[in-house]
């Protein structure tokens, strides 16, 4: 009994600590989530590094500079952070292996949500729907790179307001 | 109906051992609901989806328990002439086992994730209309579901004490246990929030390491039980006091000058191998009929008695104790 009474007394005292702790982190300025390698922080007011691989009409690289759906809504959302864009084109490996090793920020290219690259990146909540070619729909995602959760989030919220009236 | 082993319950037994069968398909089905909720948001933290994989594990030892129960209540048969008993016993080491099986793979998962230094993604989700970070939901899931244990747990305790339930044991202490796995994984979620990414796998292989100690406190109980060490309390913690109950009992009868006995712990209920050296060398067949139902009606975990009638005791504790008066008497 009296041990059980203890356990409890421990539960109450873990309890406590959590929400000390929370309180404790937010007032030092802590944000949850926040990036291991501060991605977001590093990209607002800066370079946004974007890796493309060409896959009409998500992504063209036909012109000089890319065009498409999402290179349209990678743009705003480099808006809204203050960031200048920098393009880099590339098969979705040699673009995953850039991500891999930080020298890039983002993959776009009409990516899906049963992407096999879900194992090395981070992907986003499917922004679309979209129609393939066997008929089947699924949804669209972009690559971010793993454990980077408010710039995440950060994206993925822009890309809700985004399409909020569209799908 | 509250047979066990072919034979009636006592009431409050008969009561405990009802109350026992109505709480396990009670979490069984609460701990479904759980596994369902707790998929729905585990997302890609390692924490959560090892403490998912340990809410499914725990149906296990519930389910063995529920498996056993109709064959325990069974009487012996001409087959099985010692009854149906070690089927909790067997229950209980499968159920151990998987526990052991599951936990070390979970541990190794855990290292290897920290080895290749994993970063787990947790982004958004959107519930009614509103985007919020998945980690909170994921922490206010393991914090709700963190309680109920505790009071199932108990419950499940004073049963198991009541009906001398090894599995039933185990279980509720596994379930007491319970509230440390999710406070482990809340600890991994708030780890990620704030860009540690480490904190998520270390609390992943605390809970696993938790699983893996579960399943080998079980299987040694188990195993224990199932090579018949003698008869201890429902815990293992010491030997049971109806042992020295027995050899008293008969002891203190009028033909009999020494007695002493072993006893098999099948599970839930003793069988007694009694050896008794009379006085006299003529024993009255009705004394010794006497005496194994006395020796039944001492407690309702005594099933079985059997009285044998021996020139002099030489039980593996008479022996011991031989033993080390000889190794006291050479020094």
């Amino acid at each position: 009994m009296p041990d059980m009474k203890r356990r409890r007394m421990r539960r109450l005292g873990s309890g406590a600590l959590a929400v000390a702790v929370t309180a404790a982190l937010a007032g030092c300025g802590m944000t949850i989530p926040s990036d291991v390698e501060g991605t977001l922080d590093a990209v607002t007011g800066g370079v946004l590094e974007v890796g493309v691989t060409p896959n009409p009409p998500y992504v063209d690289t036909s012109d000089e500079q890319p065009t498409g759906s999402e290179v349209d809504l990678v743009t705003s959302f480099a808006d809204s952070v203050g960031a200048t864009l920098e393009w880099t084109e590339g098969s979705e490996q040699t673009l995953v292996g850039l991500l891999e090793a930080g020298e890039i920020d983002l993959v776009i290219g009409g990516l899906t949500d049963d992407t096999p690259w879900s194992e090395r990146a981070a992907l986003t909540r499917a922004y679309a729907q979209a129609e393939q070619a066997d008929g089947s729909s699924k949804g669209l995602v972009m690559l971010a790179p793993m454990g980077e959760n408010a710039f995440l989030s950060a994206l993925e919220r822009h890309l809700d307001a985004e399409t909020a009236g569209r799908s | 109906m509250s047979l066990l082993g072919g034979r009636e319950l006592p009431e409050a037994q008969a009561r405990a051992l009802r109350k026992a069968r109505t709480l396990e398909w009670a979490v069984l089905a609460y701990t479904a609901g759980t596994i369902v909720l707790v998929a729905l948001v585990m997302g890609n933290s390692q924490a959560m989806q090892t403490a998912w994989v340990e809410d499914i594990l725990s149906t296990i030892p519930q389910l063995a328990f529920l498996a056993a129960l109709p064959f325990v209540r069974r009487a012996a048969t001409a087959k099985h002439p010692y009854g149906y008993h070690r089927a909790m016993g067997v229950g209980h080491l499968v159920a151990a086992v998987a526990l052991l099986a599951v936990g070390a793979n979970l541990c190794f998962e855990a290292i290897s994730g920290l080895v290749k230094q994993e970063h787990p993604p947790i982004g958004t989700m959107q519930v009614f209309g509103v985007t919020l970070w998945q980690g909170w939901l994921m922490i206010a899931v393991m914090a709700v579901i963190m309680i109920p244990p505790f009071f199932y747990g108990r419950a499940k305790m004073k049963l198991a004490k009541q009906l001398h339930n090894k599995l039933l044991y185990a279980d509720a202490d596994m379930a007491q246990a319970d509230w440390t796995t999710n406070a482990g994984s809340i600890v991994g979620v708030l780890g990620i929030g704030l860009g540690i990414w480490w904190l998520d796998g270390a609390a992943a292989l605390f809970i696993s390491a938790g699983i893996l100690w579960d399943g080998l406190k079980n299987t040694r109980a188990s195993v224990l039980d199932l090579m018949d060490m003698r008869a201890t309390t429902y815990d293992q913690s010491e030997p049971d006091p109806v042992h020295e109950q027995v050899d008293e009992l008969l002891r203190g009868l009028g033909w009999v000058r020494d007695a002493a006995s072993r006893i098999r712990d099948e599970g839930q209920v003793f069988h007694v191998e009694a050896y008794v050296v009379p006085k006299r060398a003529k024993v009255k067949v009705t004394d010794v009929d006497r005496a194994v139902a006395a020796v039944q009606a001492l407690d309702w975990r005594v099933h079985d008695v059997s009285v044998s009638i021996v020139q002099e005791l030489d039980l593996p504790e008479q022996q011991e104790e031989r033993q080390e008066r000889r190794r006291r008497g050479s020094r």
